[in-house]
């Protein structure tokens, strides 16, 4: 008796003990499930796209509609609102669907319901996602254009600044411009030169020898006009120092200029005299050959005819000749 | 027995190059300007220091000058110009002596501006070798122009301008994407001192040193002498002995660099080398006193004490005596060597180099 109350416990106690097992175990299992996507482990309802028979345009639609079915199972997948039916669940429903339906209704019934409704679902939820999406990106925009005005006002004022620099001075502008080049040509030599340099006030900057940089050319700028003569006269001869310095030509001196100019003129007319010359002797040596020819070709037949009438003597010339026609 | 000179009229000889010799080109094929070439030479008659002094400035501006310039007493400015033309001579360096003192005139050729140094204080080149311990004057020094660095120029005058100008144009232009270290051997400053308005002049060479290295060992691989290692027990001791270097040494942060490209055995890329200079050549304490718009005449754009200023440029050639105070016009007819000859016979020169 006791071994039967010990087998009806044992019973009890395994009965007890044996569903937390189980209940373990189908944990387990369902665990092992769900980590096997759906695609492999749920038998294929859907048909293998089977395109073979169908003509172009069928085709055609029907590639469309499968791509676009896998973009659609993409998005669900990677959806964060819509809840991602897991394998189980997945085995859960088929299940379900079986049972309740005893009367095959064609599987492709069950399997438009279920995109249909998945499409509604994420319809629904995707228009839901993309208005708060939308919002949150105007939101965004705003937000950076408002910082974004802040600073732009600066630059437009520090724009204006500079324009009404550039205006005011003039007379300065040689002596920035000598400065703004050393400047630049300081900087670059600061990247490149080998020794450091002691950056102090603007007399004690170095300079250094002449550089080829990328565009060296001086961009010299119009200065407006002084008012005095001798201001003007003053500017350019320092300016013409400058140039000449550097190795510019500078073509100042009017004597010179006229000079050149004369020596251009008489290069010009010798050359017209030496093109007048050759046709001159063209022409004479045309002459000459012509005329040479011609007579050469009446030399010739003049010489012709002396021929004939040589040999038209010739015959009267026969000793025991009785005499021409004519005569008795 | 009495020299015979020969009396007899020369011929101008153009100056004939040789076959074998590489003629010195006109066109720098790297930056694709004019080289600018220089010619030294003086007005009148030398004393002996200043005509060494002249010598000292011709090796300054090797290799793009003619050394050996010989110059008659009867040549005219005139005609070294007309030799200067073909032979693409864009500056002359022309020395000349008064009785205040020496002057250095720095002139553009074809008609360029001319600067008017008065050369307060000058030291030549074997002086200076003289008073240093151990003078460097390594083979081909002259080889390669020098660099040139003016400093405290940057103050905006024009005069100023003018001469930063006229010296950065006198030695060729620098290359940096092309230019090879080794080549940048020499270095030529120029310091103006705005109180005195004095400028210094200075010419350097340029030395690369390894640094990080102790005394010892740098010596060694320098030089490649044995070393006494007569009180030592081991090599250990040798390369570990931590001996001071010389004073110049305690500096050497500040004059560091990092070499782009390898020098020499021991200058190696990327490796931090020190950059001395040690002096060579002439030292002059010049002060600008007249620029000329054109070739020692024109008009007179600066002067430095006013106009019909007392600084006379007397040519003992001429030997005119000159009152102080006179028109500047009457001394620029005087300057100009007009004095009708045309003698361009004169002039030889032995080869460029």
């Amino acid at each position: 008796m006791g071994k039967k109350k010990d087998k009806a416990l044992n019973e009890s106690e395994s009965t007890i003990d044996m569903k937390p097992m189980i209940h373990e175990n189908a944990q387990f299992f369902d665990k092992l499930v769900e980590l096997i996507p759906a695609r492999f482990y749920l038998p294929d309802e859907k048909d293998k796209p089977w395109f073979q028979g169908l003509s172009k345009a069928e085709k055609a639609s029907a590639k469309k509609q499968s791509r676009e079915n896998i973009k659609k199972a993409r998005r669900d997948r990677l959806d964060p609102e819509k809840s991602t039916k897991t394998t189980l669940d997945l085995l859960k429903e088929n299940l379900e669907k079986e049972k309740s339906n005893m009367d095959s209704d064609g599987e492709e019934k069950e399997i438009e319901v279920r995109p249909i409704m998945s499409d509604l679902d994420g319809g629904e939820e995707r228009s839901v996602t993309y208005e708060e999406l939308r919002g949150s990106l105007r939101s965004k925009i705003e937000e950076l254009r408002g910082s974004r005005n802040i600073p732009s006002s600066d630059k437009g004022k520090k724009r204006k600044n500079e324009r009404n620099d550039k205006k005011g001075n003039l007379q300065k502008k040689q002596k920035s411009d000598g400065v703004v080049e050393e400047k630049k040509i300081d900087s670059i030599n600061d990247e490149h030169n080998v020794e450091k340099d002691i950056v102090e006030e603007a007399a004690n900057k170095l300079i250094f020898s002449r550089v080829k940089l990328g565009d060296n050319e001086d961009k010299r700028e119009d200065s407006k006009k002084e008012s005095t003569k001798s201001e003007l006269l003053a500017k350019h001869s320092w300016k013409s120092a400058m140039d000449r310095a550097a190795g510019i030509k500078v073509h100042d001196n009017p004597k010179l200029l006229k000079q050149s100019i004369q020596k251009e003129k008489k290069r010009h007319q010798k050359n017209a005299e030496k093109w007048h010359e050759r046709v001159e002797t063209m022409k004479k040596l045309k002459a000459e050959k012509q005329q040479k020819r011609s007579e050469n070709i009446a030399d010739k037949i003049h010489q012709k005819k002396m021929l004939r009438i040589a040999k038209r003597e010739k015959k009267l010339l026969r000793p025991g000749f009785e005499g021409r026609k004519g005569s008795t | 027995m009495a020299r015979f000179h020969n009396r007899k009229k020369k011929v101008f000889v153009k100056p004939i190059v040789k076959k074998n010799q590489q003629q010195q080109s006109n066109v720098d094929h790297i930056t694709g300007n004019k080289i600018p070439k220089s010619f030294v030479f003086s007005r009148g008659k030398l004393p002996g220091p200043l005509r060494q002094l002249q010598m000292d400035l011709r090796k300054l501006m090797l290799p793009y000058t003619a050394l050996n310039l010989k110059e008659k007493k009867r040549n005219n400015l005139k005609d070294f110009l007309n030799v200067a033309g073909p032979m693409g001579v864009t500056h002359f360096l022309i020395l000349s002596k008064t009785e205040t003192s020496p002057f250095l005139r720095v002139a553009k050729t074809p008609q360029g501006p001319t600067l008017t140094f008065k050369i307060h204080e000058y030291s030549l080149a074997v002086d200076i070798a003289q008073s240093q311990l151990r003078p460097r004057c390594p083979q081909d020094l002259f080889k390669n122009p020098p660099l040139i660095v003016l400093s405290g120029f940057a103050t905006g005058d024009e005069h100023l301008k003018l001469t930063t100008t006229m010296f950065k144009n006198i030695f060729p232009d620098i290359d940096i994407n092309t230019v090879k270290l080794s080549s940048c051997q020499r270095i030529v400053l120029l310091n103006y001192n705005k109180d005195t308005k004095l400028i210094d002049f200075r010419h350097y060479s340029i030395r690369l040193q390894p640094v990080g290295v102790s005394r010892r060992i740098r010596k060694f691989v320098q030089n490649h002498q044995v070393p006494d290692l007569r009180n030592l027990q081991d090599v250990s001791d040798f390369v570990t002995k931590a001996g001071y270097g010389s004073e110049s040494e305690a500096d050497e942060e500040a004059a560091t660099v990092t070499l782009t490209s390898d020098l020499s055995r021991v200058n190696r890329a990327s490796t931090k080398s020190a950059v001395k200079l040690q002096e060579i050549g002439p030292r002059m304490t010049l002060q600008l006193t007249k620029i000329e718009g054109g070739l020692c005449s024109g008009e007179i754009m600066f002067s430095e004490y006013g106009n019909g200023g007392d600084k006379r440029k007397a040519d003992s050639e001429e030997g005119n005596g000159k009152e102080d105070g006179e028109n500047d016009d009457e001394m620029e007819d005087s300057e100009e060597d007009n004095e009708g000859e045309d003698n361009e016979e004169n002039i030889e020169e032995s080869d460029e180099d």
